[in-house]
């Protein structure tokens, strides 16, 4: 479940998932909407693969990839969407502990 | 469910249902029918899932039948496991009240519904099958699987709440309105295929 709220917490993906609530598309289809980079979207790709939210199926020289979503997910995806619901970078919750225990003085000092 | 809770679940769930329905046997034998029939299907289950062992074997990818076959054993487990149970807790008399016994039964039931429901849309037919039209399969995946995950609410919250003398009838009416909305749904994209 962990790697779904972890695919769920960006907004390219959710995106991505909401294009693919329409119909199907091709892996140029869906980068074509993006102002980000190929492997960028690729590595989006990947993450949503991984969470098996999305399957991608070979179609001649195109990858085409489409919706894997269960009924729970897609309400994820939705609750996601409506409240902007953002996961912190990895270690961000530790680098700001540390400064924020630079930023305090130390007792015996005061 | 992920794989490794269903491999450790399915074989204790099926040796659960078992052991309640020989215990039952032993406690109501004028019901002998009914508890030898339900050791039979956790046989053929279990039969099933040795199978599906030796399947899983040969073929280690990802979204492999024998997954598929073995989360339909531990969701049919769980279903045997709480209704033999149930019976077996009146037949020992740690249940008092019958409606009691029903009641939770069906709210199992309709979670079973539920839970079906959620996962149906997962269950992806290839699209290079000449049948398959993508966008039409996928947006009736997606209608099928919400329309029996909210039936299956429904039906565990009519158990819930609604009294027993009604229980039943508005159940079924709430099963009905969930197929009869599935099947002209299919219809009505089926129809639609057809005439472009």
């Amino acid at each position: 479940m962990n790697r779904v709220f972890k695919a769920l917490s960006d907004p390219t993906r959710r995106r991505v998932l909401q294009l693919l609530r329409e119909r199907p598309l091709s892996a140029g289809e869906l980068a074509d909407q993006f102002a980000v980079s190929k492997p960028t979207m690729s590595a989006h790709f990947a993450v949503l693969q991984e969470a098996d939210l999305i399957e991608a199926e070979k179609r001649g020289r195109n990858i085409l990839y489409r919706l894997k979503m269960s009924v729970l997910e897609e309400a994820l995806l939705e609750f996601a969407h409506t409240f902007g619901w953002e996961m912190k970078p990895a270690g961000s919750r530790h680098l700001a502990r540390n400064l924020r225990a630079k930023r305090r003085p130390l007792k015996a000092e005061a | 469910m992920n794989r490794t809770s269903s491999y450790a679940l399915a074989p204790i769930l099926l040796l659960l249902s078992a052991l309640f329905a020989g215990w039952n046997w032993y406690l109501q034998p004028e019901r002998a029918g009914a508890w030898g029939a339900s050791i039979a299907l956790v046989a053929v289950m279990a039969l099933v899932l040795l199978w599906a062992d030796r399947s899983a074997k040969d073929d280690p990818g990802p979204g492999r039948a024998a997954d598929t076959l073995r989360h339909a054993i531990t969701s049919g487990g769980f279903l045997l496991v709480v209704s033999l149970g149930l019976k077996l807790a009146g037949g020992l008399g740690v249940l008092e009240d019958p409606d009691l016994e029903r009641r939770s039964r069906m709210v199992v039931v309709g979670a079973f519904f539920m839970f079906t429901g959620n996962a149906l849309p997962k269950w992806l037919t290839p699209l290079s099958q000449p049948q398959c039209d993508g966008s039409k399969a996928q947006a009736f995946q997606r209608f099928m699987g919400w329309t029996w995950t909210l039936t299956g609410i429904a039906y565990a919250l009519v158990w819930l709440v609604v009294p027993i003398d009604l229980a039943k009838s508005v159940s079924i009416a709430v099963l009905v309105g969930g197929m009869i909305a599935v099947a002209s749904q299919g219809v009505r994209l089926y129809s639609s295929r057809k005439a472009a």
